[in-house]
């Protein structure tokens, strides 16, 4: 079906240009549309799902998404753009889709670390065989100029099965701060962002990108709704060497202090009475954490990791001394030099591996009474504010019309106690559904908390008798 | 011949319709004569708090007058942190009222008109125990600021349970429901039957919904005001409990009592050994019955009328044993506290109140509450946010609202160039630097985005 994608970009390629019915105009369609060609067939379709949490109150969401993807590596690397993975979303299930009808392909997918100094993000094709595809070759270096024609390569809506159609536009703007950005002078439809940008002389420059990373000035951009083209030079060093792919160990685990932190401003050493050359203060401590065993205070100031010293004066800069940190080694000892009421105080601290984030933790599908549960991990009881005394399991979600739905249940609600069982553990939470679906009561009274407050559930099981599961004679 | 017998029935149904038209239009007209002339459209300029800056506006509600001195009654959202009260009579007469007390717990507000006339048209006060759904009311007031306006419709519901949102909570009463159109401004009128008693005070509707609105019944309203025009506020036994109806755990019709589902830290309850999951079956004697909801308003009434400081038998039901366990009952708080504009520093704050104090996970009351900040002020500027709880200054405890206020006094007075906030913010902590050199900026749309301004977490 590729073919029929060519057929269909040529025709409007021509139609743009050359009146139909003359041969030799229809060799010069072929002629044009060959680099829309080449350059399409490295388009394809990411699907996924994500998970969006609400700050607020931890609840969780999920959205199904389609976004162009473009194959920038015939070994299976797909760029897209960075929307695939924003703070409070985490997209799981990625499925790659390459080609159209018969020659149609669906691969999974990997999500790459997120560059953090250009907004997309890439996904791998997992693929036991070796993978040779076709895909995109950017040209690197090229700097457009302003009205400077330029066509974005896009896909259509699902009715019209994704294929892919091609735009005109122009440089509109270009700002040369942050960095040189060119904005297109009209906008294009969602399908667009991501696709690639074609100058003049059909050279690929660049993609269709929207708001700049957060390192480069965040969503600045979007707000006004101007497309820009993220030029080729901008990602080309993560083409060569994909993003997380670079690290040795695949599973190096991260290691972690426990500390939330602020940049030292001249400001906060000015009131402190501390020499101008930053540092981080440790404004809150995580408990059980490393650094409150190893007896880090909160106003502590961190002035040295090991042999390295630790000057952050702005927030930007702190995340030098979370690299430090995380780089470290999990059981590894560290020095930290801390300025203590002004005075130098050195402590050793054995860093552990970081716990397991919400987004790892375990999850129990109840298919009896409707629940899912997840257990409650070390960032999640930040985020809820939960203190350490609060044992029990997260509902994830609550299946609809399910004995769980009937008796109110809703996203957030900490489940700790099932039908007279206590339930801190996921295994625990586990054990007494089975307990409560063998004794089979007509009640079953769920004692959780809801925000800052306990209270009951009631569920009412409307239990089969043993044989209404056999099918009728 | 078809056709005249189809012009009979015409006639008929024309004539029995306007005779029965033209009863209910009589005790409508009846009715609304009997109150209208206390009705009051009311128009206070309160005093609100957004975006970190204290700013008065003019609200426009509806109230109605009940005694002849002038005691006028309208809702607590109306009149309620209200600076001056304009008041506009039946007859257009302007007369200016002061805010005699209000009680957010049940949103009734008492206003006394400002006036030496002791021959002022009072409403006659019913009943609202005997209201049956189905039943004519007219609901009068302001809807839109349209003075004097009068809408028809039913009870729908005598016993609406409504639970808490935010500020807006109702936990000891039900609620009338009512298809009598009741609009924006319509709220502290009256709900009136057709012998022209005030059986409500109007107060909430539903948005989106088509005239689904409700009042506050006026056997509950008129205890409120009795309390108000004796004492200035309304007092309440506290306990500390959360409860639930019986139905939360069983639907055993013969178990009686009501469900404990929280217990709040420090609080009597909690001293006296009360605990999550125990059936509260009476108080002092007084059943605690509650199997639905709607039975919930009535036992916390019965909770908050006892004595003040006083001990309390409350009877439960634990496991399988009857308990009877004394607890003293303390005065409860008031929903929300005072606020107050610390414009130098370009943000409001309040005081905390125990839901917050819940909420927050707080281990005391110490503190104050950021309800607000403006933007391109210092506060804003050193990053303080809404939500936050400020627990030091300059390393010193913060005890409460008035505290702070001296505090910021001094500190404003000494031009001192740096003050240090040690801040709450959810679970964590965060230390604030505010720069008193610092002129307020006018907003910029795009400067703030820029910064980070997050917690690291390494």
């Amino acid at each position: 079906m590729r073919n029929s994608g060519a057929i269909l970009l040529a025709w409007m390629v021509a139609a743009a240009a050359i009146a139909p019915g003359s041969p030799a105009a229809a060799q010069d369609a072929d002629a044009r549309s060959a680099p829309y060609d080449a350059v399409s067939s490295a388009v394809c379709l990411l699907s996924y799902s994500s998970e969006i949490t609400n700050p607020a109150n931890g609840s969780v969401s999920k959205r199904e998404t389609r976004a162009l993807g473009l194959v920038v590596a015939p070994d299976g690397l797909v760029m897209t753009h960075g929307h695939m993975k924003l703070e409070d979303s985490e997209p799981f299930n990625i499925r790659v889709t390459v080609g159209w009808d018969e020659d149609e392909q669906e691969y999974d997918g990997v999500l790459l670390s997120k560059p953090d100094d250009v907004n997309v993000c890439f996904v791998r094709i997992k693929h036991e065989e070796p993978l040779d595809l076709p895909c995109i070759a950017f040209a690197r270096g090229v700097e457009l100029a302003l009205g400077e024609p330029v066509v974005v390569i896009g896909v259509m809506g699902q009715s019209l099965d994704y294929r892919p159609i091609l735009f005109q536009r122009a440089v509109g703007a270009i700002l040369e701060s942050p960095r040189t950005t060119y904005c297109i002078d009209d906008r294009v439809p969602f399908g667009a962002v991501g696709g690639p940008v074609l100058d003049g002389q059909r050279r690929v420059v660049g993609v269709v990108g929207f708001d700049l990373s957060p390192k480069e000035g965040g969503d600045l951009y979007i707000h006004h709704g101007h497309p820009l083209i993220f030029q080729a030079d901008l990602f080309a060093k993560y083409i060569d060497t994909p993003p997380g792919e670079e690290e040795t160990p695949e599973d190096r685990e991260d290691a972690w202090l426990g500390v939330f932190t602020q940049p030292l401003t001249d400001d906060f050493a000015e009131y402190w009475n501390l020499p101008k050359r930053g540092g981080v203060i440790v404004s809150a401590l995580v408990p059980d954490s490393p650094a409150e065993a190893a007896g880090l205070q909160r106003g502590d100031i961190i002035v040295g990791f090991n042999d390295t010293p630790v000057r952050a004066k702005q927030d930007r800069e702190v995340l030098g001394f979370t690299k430090m940190v995380r780089d470290a080694g999990v059981g590894t000892e560290a020095v930290l030099k801390l300025l203590r009421n002004g005075e130098p105080v050195e402590l050793r601290i054995t860093l552990e591996g970081r716990p397991k984030s919400a987004r790892d933790a375990g999850e129990y599908e109840d298919t009896m009474f409707g629940l899912t549960v997840r257990e409650i991990t070390t960032d999640l009881r930040i985020m809820l504010n939960l203190s350490a005394d609060v044992q029990g399991v997260i509902v994830r979600r609550v299946k609809s019309g399910s004995w769980a739905d009937l008796a109110g249940f809703r996203t957030g609600v900490i489940i700790l106690n099932f039908g007279g069982h206590p339930t801190t553990t996921l295994d625990e939470f586990r054990q007494a559904v089975e307990q409560v679906a063998d004794e089979r009561p007509s009640e079953v009274t769920v004692f959780c908390r809801i925000g800052a407050r306990t209270g009951f559930f009631r569920i009412q099981p409307r239990w089969q008798d043993a044989g209404e599961d056999e099918p009728a004679p | 011949m078809k056709r005249s017998i189809w012009l009979l029935g015409l006639c008929a149904v024309c004539l029995t319709g306007c005779v029965t038209f033209g009863g209910t239009q009589r005790a409508v007209i009846r009715a609304k004569n009997r109150v209208a002339p206390g009705l009051v459209h009311i128009r206070p300029v309160k005093e609100v708090f957004s975006g970190g800056k204290r700013e008065e506006v003019l609200v426009v509600g509806s109230g109605f007058i009940i005694s002849h001195d002038g005691y006028v009654v309208t809702n607590e959202h109306v009149a309620g942190e209200a600076r001056i009260v304009r008041c506009v009579l039946y007859n257009k007469e302007e007369v200016e009222a002061e805010v005699v007390g209000t009680d957010r717990f049940t949103d009734v507000a008492v206003l006394k008109l400002v006036t030496d006339r002791t021959n002022l048209p009072a409403v006659k006060l019913g009943t609202s125990k005997d209201l049956e759904a189905g039943q004519t009311v007219l609901a009068l007031g302001s809807p839109h600021g349209l003075a004097r306006s009068v809408s028809l419709g039913i009870v729908s519901v005598t016993d609406r349970y409504l639970g808490s949102h935010g500020d807006m909570v109702s936990p000891y009463n039900n609620w009338i429901q009512t298809d009598a159109a009741i609009n924006q401004g319509n709220s502290g009128g009256p709900l009136v039957n057709l012998k022209g008693e005030v059986v409500g005070v109007n107060a909430r509707r539903l948005g989106g919904a088509d005239n689904v609105g409700f009042a506050i019944p006026i056997d509950i309203a008129r205890e409120v005001v009795e309390q108000i025009i004796e004492h200035g506020r309304v007092q309440r036994s506290w306990l500390g409990l959360t409860l639930q109806e019986m139905t939360r755990k069983t639907d055993d019709p013969t178990r009686h009592g009501v469900v404990i589902g929280d217990v709040d830290p420090l609080s009597p309850a909690q001293d006296a050994g009360l605990k999550p999951g125990d059936v509260m079956l009476s108080v002092n004697g007084i059943p605690t019955d509650a199997r639905f909801v709607e039975d919930l308003p009535a036992v916390e009434k019965s909770i908050a009328d006892l004595p003040i400081g006083e001990p309390a038998t409350v009877r439960i039901a634990r496991a399988d044993e009857e308990l009877d366990i004394e607890v003293i009952t303390r005065e409860k708080s008031d929903l929300k506290g005072d606020e107050i504009e610390f414009a130098e520093w370009g943000f409001t704050a309040s005081e905390l109140t125990p839901a917050v104090v819940r909420t927050a996970q707080l281990p005391s009351k110490m503190g104050v509450l950021v309800s607000g900040t403006q933007v391109g002020g210092p506060a804003a500027n050193a990053q303080l946010d809404t939500g936050d709880i400020i627990l030091k200054i300059d390393n010193l405890d913060v005890a409460d609202l008035a505290a702070f206020k001296r505090m910021y006094d001094e500190r404003v007075e000494s031009k001192q160039r740096l003050v240090l906030l040690d801040v709450k913010r959810g679970a964590l902590a965060r230390f604030i630097l505010l720069k008193q050199d610092g002129e307020i900026q006018q907003a910029d749309v795009t400067g703030d985005t820029l910064e980070d301004g997050g917690d690291h977490e390494e």
